[in-house]
């Protein structure tokens, strides 16, 4: 088993004079920059040592005259972070995507937003801006204000490089377009088809850009609480969280025991809201209605306790720097408790219909079977991930609030199929309100909320937390002032949404819809 | 064949569905029946004029800029934009003086643009039930 | 040639067009209340007293909306085929009895069994016309499904109308409804069930909704339609699955005869008719509510190696139970 300080010391090995330095960012989290064409060299010694290492995030900081590269990469239990610098007048890097085909969306979207060529690249398209954005303009660029852009250049409709019928015989193009009744939010699939087989998939993500990262840096810290909760509407706690913990890091706050148990159980009441809306929509995209109804009906009792614990059904906010934002009262802990225990007597009837229901099994067993090896070369997290037998959870790995004192499993299946990772969601509800209860038990007394002074000391952080669909990776940079320097967001969805090309192909039209939802695709998060 | 091991067990759902028809629809029959909401509802915000002292924090912190200082009798008192407001209620944090509270008033919507404003007005408390 | 008052009202009103749309309107909306039951839900409530009036609100909505024809589509056959399946589909009540006699009086002949099958199997296949000449990728895939569909259950729909047939000894509709003192869903209740169930197929509601299936192909081979035409399709459909319950009655429940108790017979008929048509929609949409969509080669397999071979086996053992009965 390769070790945090085994990979340092390879590192420094073959590396030798090419490492420029190598500082510490938080406790257990290096950071080695290196020189620039020596950064691919280091990340593969990385993911030699450690074959279940993948690369979180690659992160693009303005710093003056260049833009420093970080490539995180989650590895043992932590995050080591390499770092390269190009010049912003020539920003050119070599592309990584050979040796991990998970980079593709991370390179792409950096060369979208700071303008960096990635050499190599097997599709440098644009990702996250529109196509009539103007061309020599990257707004994450500290000298670009984005105020003055001019808008839409003429009316732009299909793009001149798609036809429906393409010149290679039968393929015929289908567009799942931006609107469809299958997908919940806007983007673009692109299928060919070749009577009902699908034998390519082209994405185009970017409807839903609202440049929430650039948005950060003019808001001071307590206003970007609120404007990260709404990266998402279904996993808003999470955002919440991971940005506190991060800048709560930074300035060496540390969190009384109290608010860390209150957002541990606004955290899981989270994961189930989220989990059982997917499993409702999941029936919904195979035909299956009764399941649907049945299964929103059920997540109302969840609606009604996030509603009495913090005053809103959806967003919240709930967490801020320093705590939590109200504290929970002990007579509402036993109705909080007969809601969850109602909760679970319906568990057992949904996990007896997963495992019993023929039609149900019939479309999601061996449907978009993702196996262990693709899995881990395209970088996916969470219940993707957890489906193929990947046993990686941030709750277990790098515990945040209160993890590391509430025992809890983490589900892994093997088969790798729609049925797997549906499977999946539906034991982690069984366990988060198991674990729920145990911090209802648990819960101890003192404050919620220590104050912390509005101006953060310089530094930067990482920040990871366990979304409901999978890893959630923050950095942010601070520099002294009341507003951040940079705020990068990973969200879980932009790790996951790759693996739909592999996972279409080959398959059925009608396999499409089972399989896409199975991925719990939330495109607020991969946009931002 | 597949299919035929596949349809062996039972399903649960076939007599759930049946007795489902015998219960009561779970659909909340809003409007005729009002929903009971739990206290502490992030609603449409109270601001008691008598606790204010002007000090402009709540209008510095408001994420979505929804709260404007206006003049009310030669003090800047705070004039609450609810098309703008995200009720996240950090006014409320940031006020020394708790001067503004939340209600559990949530049926907001309305026809005209001046139910969507809450005005400071002298020696009173607005917002509240109206 | 004098205009027979007796027979304009027949064809037109009672239990001629009217009473058919109107009809159709009321099993739509008990279909989409017991649906909404099913699922915990309440289904229409507002317009009329407990929502009746739904399905005609419905109706009217779309016949105000606009009515776009896409400039690629091949206009003769998209803007009638749906109008010529919705007047196959009406146009075969003729021959079921629906009070005692039938619509038409004297229309009933022997082999008209064969006659409505063949109808409503040319109606679906305008369906599949009407997807096709709208030259949309979406309606394409749908309307490859439903002629895929097609193929896969008319075979056994017509074995299973056979069996019936045999037992009645006649292939006249009216009279395999009246031979049935006793009905035949209790003679070979096996038949029944597997009639059910490919009359699942041929209403296209799950496990076999693939032709229109929303989340994959938007809405299969409606997708081009709008306004009057999606009123006249969407109508259609509704008189299928009105047609097809009918049938189902007519063969197997013993058509609109049942007891009379006082009165005139043709009330009771009519109500008799009325109420097993209802259970027959029912027990279809109980078993919408059960199952998931299939796949197009799921719905093949399940076509072809289940219902055809069962088909033919319980034609074989209904000979039996017939030759049981009334030995030759």
């Amino acid at each position: 088993m390769a070790s945090a300080d085994k990979i340092l010391k390879a590192l420094s090995d073959s590396l030798g004079k090419r490492i420029i330095q190598t500082r510490t960012l938080q406790p257990g989290k290096s950071y080695i920059q290196v020189q620039t064409g020596a950064h691919k060299d280091a990340v593969r010694i990385v993911l030699q040592e450690d074959n279940e290492a993948g690369v979180s995030a690659i992160t693009g900081v303005d710093l003056g005259e260049t833009i420093e590269l970080m490539y995180h990469i989650r590895t043992c239990d932590t995050i080591i972070t390499i770092g390269a610098e190009v010049p912003k007048k020539d920003a050119k890097i070599e592309s990584i995507t050979d040796i991990f085909p998970g980079a593709n969306f991370h390179e792409r979207e950096v060369s979208d937003l700071f303008g960096v060529t990635f050499e190599g690249h097997p599709n440098p398209k644009r990702l996250i801006l529109p196509e009539d954005w103007p061309e020599n303009v990257f707004p994450l660029r500290k000298e670009v204000s984005v105020a003055n852009i001019p808008s839409k250049i003429g009316n732009f409709g299909v793009s001149k490089d798609e036809k429906h019928v393409s010149s290679e015989e039968r393929l015929v193009n289908i567009v799942l377009g931006p609107q469809h009744p299958a997908l919940i939010e806007p983007e673009k699939f692109s299928l060919r088809v070749d009577g009902e087989i699908v034998r390519g998939v082209e994405p185009r993500i970017g409807y839903v850009h609202r440049g929430i990262e650039k948005a950060a840096e003019s808001r001071t810290y307590l206003q970007d609480i609120y404007l990260v909760e709404r990266i998402c509407g279904i996993c808003n706690a999470c955002h919440a969280a991971c940005f506190c913990q991060t800048v709560e890091a930074i300035m060496g706050v540390s969190v009384p025991p109290r608010a860390r148990y209150l957002r541990t159980i606004i955290l899981e009441l989270n994961r189930i809201h989220s989990h059982m809306l997917l499993l409702g929509h999941a029936g919904l995209e195979i035909g299956y209605e009764t399941l649907f109804h049945y299964m929103w009906r059920d997540r109302e009792l969840i609606m009604d306790i996030m509603e009495a614990l913090t005053g809103n059904r959806v967003i919240a906010s709930f967490i801020t720097i320093g705590g939590v934002r109200r504290d929970l009262k002990e007579e509402d802990v036993p109705k909080i408790k007969a809601e969850l225990t109602k909760l679970k007597e319906r568990l057992s009837f949904y996990k007896n219909l997963f495992e019993s229901d023929s039609t149900l099994k019939m479309r999601t067993r061996n449907v978009g079977v993702l196996s262990k090896q693709d899995a881990l070369k395209l970088g996916v997290v969470g219940p993707v991930a957890r489906g193929s037998g990947v046993n990686m959870d941030v709750r277990r790995d790098e515990p945040y609030a209160a993890y590391n004192e509430i025992p809890f499993n983490v589900i892994t299946y093997d088969e790798g199929d729609s049925w797997a990772r549906l499977m999946v969601r539906l034991d982690e509800v069984g366990e988060s309100v198991n674990i729920i209860q145990y911090a209802l038990d648990h819960l101890p007394t003192g404050p919620y909320r220590v104050r912390v002074p509005r101006t953060v000391p310089t530094g930067e952080a990482i920040g990871r937390v366990e979304a409901p669909r999978g890893e959630l990776f923050y950095y942010v940079k601070s520099n002294g002032t009341a507003y951040p320097e940079r705020v990068k967001v990973r969200t879980p969805t932009f790790a996951n949404i790759l693996s739909f090309v592999h996972i279409a192909e080959g398959g059925n039209v009608a396999d499409v819809p089972a399989s896409f939802v199975s991925l719990d695709p939330c495109f607020s998060c991969t946009d931002r | 064949m597949k299919v035929k091991r596949e349809m062996a067990k039972l399903s649960p759902i076939l007599r759930e569905v049946i007795s489902q028809v015998f219960k009561k629809p779970a659909t909340r029959r809003y409007p005729e029946v009002k929903p009971k909401v739990p206290a502490g509802l992030r609603g449409r915000q109270i601001f008691d004029i008598t606790l204010c002292i002007s000090c402009g924090l709540c209008a510095r912190d408001c994420p979505a800029k929804a709260i404007e200082m206006v003049d009310v009798e030669g003090k800047m008192r705070p004039l609450f934009h609810l098309d703008r407001c995200i009720f996240c209620y950090q006014c409320a944090e940031s006020c020394p003086r708790n001067a503004i509270k939340s209600s559990e008033i949530f049926e907001l919507a309305s026809t005209n643009k001046s139910d969507l404003v809450v005005k400071p007005k002298e020696n009173s408390v607005s917002g509240g039930s109206q | 040639m004098s205009l027979d008052l007796n027979f304009v009202f027949r064809v037109l009103v009672f239990p001629g067009f009217a009473f058919i749309l109107l009809f159709t309107m009321f099993c739509d909306w008990v279909e989409r209340k017991i649906e909404a039951r099913m699922q915990n839900r309440m289904g229409p409530i507002y317009t009329g007293p407990v929502g009746v009036l739904q399905p005609l609100a419905d109706f009217i909505k779309l016949l105000t909306k606009e009515d776009i024809v896409p400039f690629n589509a091949k206009n003769f056959v998209f803007r009638f085929a749906p109008i010529v399946s919705f007047s196959i589909f009406v146009f075969s009540f003729a021959f079921l009895p629906i009070d005692g006699a039938s619509v038409v009086s004297g229309s009933n002949f022997e082999g008209d069994l064969i006659l409505v099958l063949t109808l409503v199997s040319i109606a679906n296949f305008l369906l599949f016309l009407s997807g096709w000449s709208s030259t949309n990728p979406y309606s394409a895939i749908g309307a490859t499904r439903v002629l895929t569909q097609l193929l896969g259950y008319d075979i056994p729909l017509f074995i299973l109308a056979l069996a019936p047939a045999f037992l009645a000894g006649s292939l006249n509709i009216a009279a395999i409804a009246n031979k049935q003192y006793v009905p035949f869903a209790f003679l070979i209740p096996w038949t029944f069930a597997l009639f059910i169930i490919n009359l699942q197929a041929e209403l296209e509601k799950d496990p076999f909704d693939v032709p229109h299936a929303e989340t994959e192909i938007v809405a299969g081979y409606e997708t081009e339609y709008t306004g009057r035409r999606l009123a006249f399709l969407k109508l259609a459909k509704d008189v299928q699955m009105v047609l097809g319950a009918a049938i189902a009655v007519e063969l197997f429940l013993g058509g609109p005869y049942g007891p009379i108790f006082y009165g005139l017979s043709a009330v009771w008929y009519t109500l008799w008719f009325v109420l097993k048509l209802l259970i027959v929609v029912v027990v279809t949409e109980y078993l919408t509510c059960i199952f998931a969509r299939l796949r197009i080669d799921q719905v093949l397999v399940v076509n072809w190696k289940l219902l055809l071979p069962l088909a033919l086996l319980s034609l074989a053992v209904t000979v039996g139970v017939g030759l049981w009965l009334n030995p030759l």
